[in-house]
């Protein structure tokens, strides 16, 4: 077992996965807001990111854009384009309550996976686009797989530090009162439709710069790397770090994300070996979520400490 | 009644649940709220005050008619921008927000630049802050809560959680006031308080308007009175003529108390 491997693959996609937690946290735990659609946001980074840096297409491409940027342009795009699809996802949605916006957020993210799968013209249907442009790491004398870890862990810190500033001030209170009972926080002048747009809008910011760093690392984008699997397993992760607070979102998915290196850097004998590996893995993750579900370790810590 | 001499006016105000009709009736209900005076808001179960004050407060949208704040109408504007002119309500059934301690409920009250995402993220809050920390606690003094301020909202009684949103709408310094109930559940020491409470508003301005079952505790108070009756407008007008009128004795007592 290669332990470097391990410690920066876990570093690398820990910090990008908690990324996704932490926005999620602060969408669902803050603002009370059940978004089921989470991988569209990462996938629209993703996307945006391949297509602002991709070479425009010649001979048999069949995708239409390709601009060329440079990595920081795209970067910057990513983002943005998240933020517009939260816009356009958001604004319609909002309204709605509880698990009629899971629905709605859980199909959009559906539409826009059908969507990037048939229209060839926008990233190449099923194929995908792939080379995509990466940040050269070892301009700045770092190896590449230093470089991303890296990269992924400051964008994480700065979500953190982003989530914190907007929550530890007035406007987190705020947050917190619109979440617990609207009518009240209504008639004490808190604008509820505004104040719930925000946060659903801010924190699509990070997703979409988390999917094109993923993009980087993965020099791939492709419909099957965004299905509603990612969406499942950051909330996975949300369910095991405990919910209410930004530590727990991270820690549960680092914790994750380390299982599921573990059993990705034994070294298999057969390709049988290695199937019954990640079945077992699925098999695992799904048994942890049931017993924290069910046995609530985190609401019991919280009360014990209480009772210090 | 000039229009200058009240805060509010209400006309030809309807409101229909399908077909209950909740406020109103047929033809709707008026009435106006004088300014700087202590209004009652009385009648059976069922006669639609309630109603009338989430109209008013605009939690509900009128059938038909309208509100008038200052000579303005309310109809289009929301709850929380009705709030901001300066119109504050509480619940009939009190309304906390139980994962904010008691002292964070009644600083939510306030409106603080803080709650702008602009200036949330830049910072310059923190000025304003200690004032509102400063002026909620001194509303949790008014209302007798300050010894509870950092226990959980989760802890207090139905009494102390009215008391918490009138002190919870005492920092916001309302122009209007409008209190459902209360004294429901409130112990007589607390009704005391209260009573002194809505004198002391009384006295700096603020106009108050208070539905109440407890009829002793209003017509000590009230200035005016106005009586509901099946959503519809029985009587109004002056304590004393309120306890003289036959009608307004039947429909609160029974008719074996009817002169």
């Amino acid at each position: 077992m290669n332990i470097e491997q391990l410690i920066l693959a876990t570093a690398t996609f820990g910090s990008l996965f908690a990324v996704m937690t932490v926005c999620l946290n602060i969408q669902y735990a803050r603002g009370g807001m059940i978004n089921f659609g989470t991988v569209a946001y990462f996938a629209v980074g993703a996307y945006t990111y391949a297509i602002f840096t991709h070479e425009p297409p010649s001979g048999l491409d069949r995708y239409v854009f390709g601009f060329d940027f440079p990595w920081y342009i795209g970067f910057l795009a990513a983002g943005i384009a998240s933020l517009l699809f939260a816009v356009l996802t958001g604004w319609p949605t909002l309204r709605l309550r509880g698990e009629y916006l899971a629905l709605t957020t859980f199909a959009f993210a559906e539409v826009l996976h059908s969507v990037l799968l048939n229209e060839r013209r926008l990233g190449n249907g099923s194929v995908g686009l792939s080379n995509v442009e990466r940040i050269d790491f070892t301009q700045f004398g770092l190896a590449d797989k230093y470089g991303y870890a890296l990269a992924a862990v400051l964008l994480l810190i700065a979500t953190i530090v982003l989530c914190r500033r907007i929550l530890a001030s007035p406007y987190g209170r705020a947050v917190d009162a619109i979440r617990d009972d609207e009518v009240a926080a209504q008639s004490v002048g808190k604008d509820v439709q505004r104040m719930r747009f925000e946060v659903f809008l801010i924190s699509a910011l990070p997703i979409g710069f988390a999917g094109a760093l993923y993009a980087m690392i993965t020099t791939l984008v492709n419909p099957m790397l965004f299905t509603a699997e990612v969406t499942f397993f950051v909330w996975i992760a949300l369910v095991l770090g405990g919910e209410r607070t930004i530590k727990g979102a991270v820690l549960g998915t680092i914790a994750l994300v380390a299982f599921e290196e573990l059993i990705r850097n034994f070294h298999f004998e057969s390709v049988r070996g290695a199937e019954i590996a990640s079945s077992i893995e699925h098999m695992m993750t799904g048994v942890i979520f049931i017993l924290v579900l069910r046995l609530q370790p985190f609401e019991k810590i919280k009360t014990w400490r209480a009772a210090q | 009644m000039t229009p200058s001499n009240s805060i509010i006016e209400v006309r030809g105000l309807r409101k229909q649940f399908g077909g209950l009709k909740a406020v109103g009736g047929d033809t709707g209900v008026s009435f106006e709220v004088p300014r700087g005076k202590i209004t009652g808001l009385i009648g059976p179960n069922g006669a639609g005050k309630s109603t009338t004050f989430n109209l008013i407060s605009g939690v509900l949208k009128p059938t038909a008619g309208s509100v008038f704040y200052n000579g303005e109408p309310l109809s289009n504007k929301k709850t929380s921008e009705i709030t901001a002119a300066g119109l504050s309500r509480t619940f009939q059934t009190p309304r906390s927000f139980p994962t904010l301690t008691v002292l964070e409920n009644v600083v939510v009250g306030a409106s603080s630049p803080g709650e702008w995402l602009r200036t949330a993220l830049v910072g310059g809050w923190r000025s304003n802050e200690q004032d509102t920390l400063e002026k909620a606690q001194l509303a949790l003094n008014t209302v007798g809560l300050a010894e509870r301020a950092n226990d959980e909202v989760t802890n207090l009684s139905g009494g102390e959680l009215r008391m918490l949103e009138v002190a919870r709408q005492l920092v916001r310094d309302p122009d209007v006031l409008l209190l459902d109930e209360p004294t429901a559940g409130v112990d007589p020491g607390l009704q005391n308080r209260l009573r002194k409470l809505l004198l002391d508003l009384h006295e700096k301005g603020t106009t108050l308007v208070v539905v109440e079952h407890n009829l002793h505790f209003l017509l000590e108070i009230a200035h005016q009175i106005v009586v509901l009756q099946n959503g519809e407008l029985l009587a109004a007008g002056t304590p004393q003529d309120i306890k003289a009128n036959p009608k307004v004795v039947s429909a609160y007592l029974g008719d074996e108390h009817a002169a």
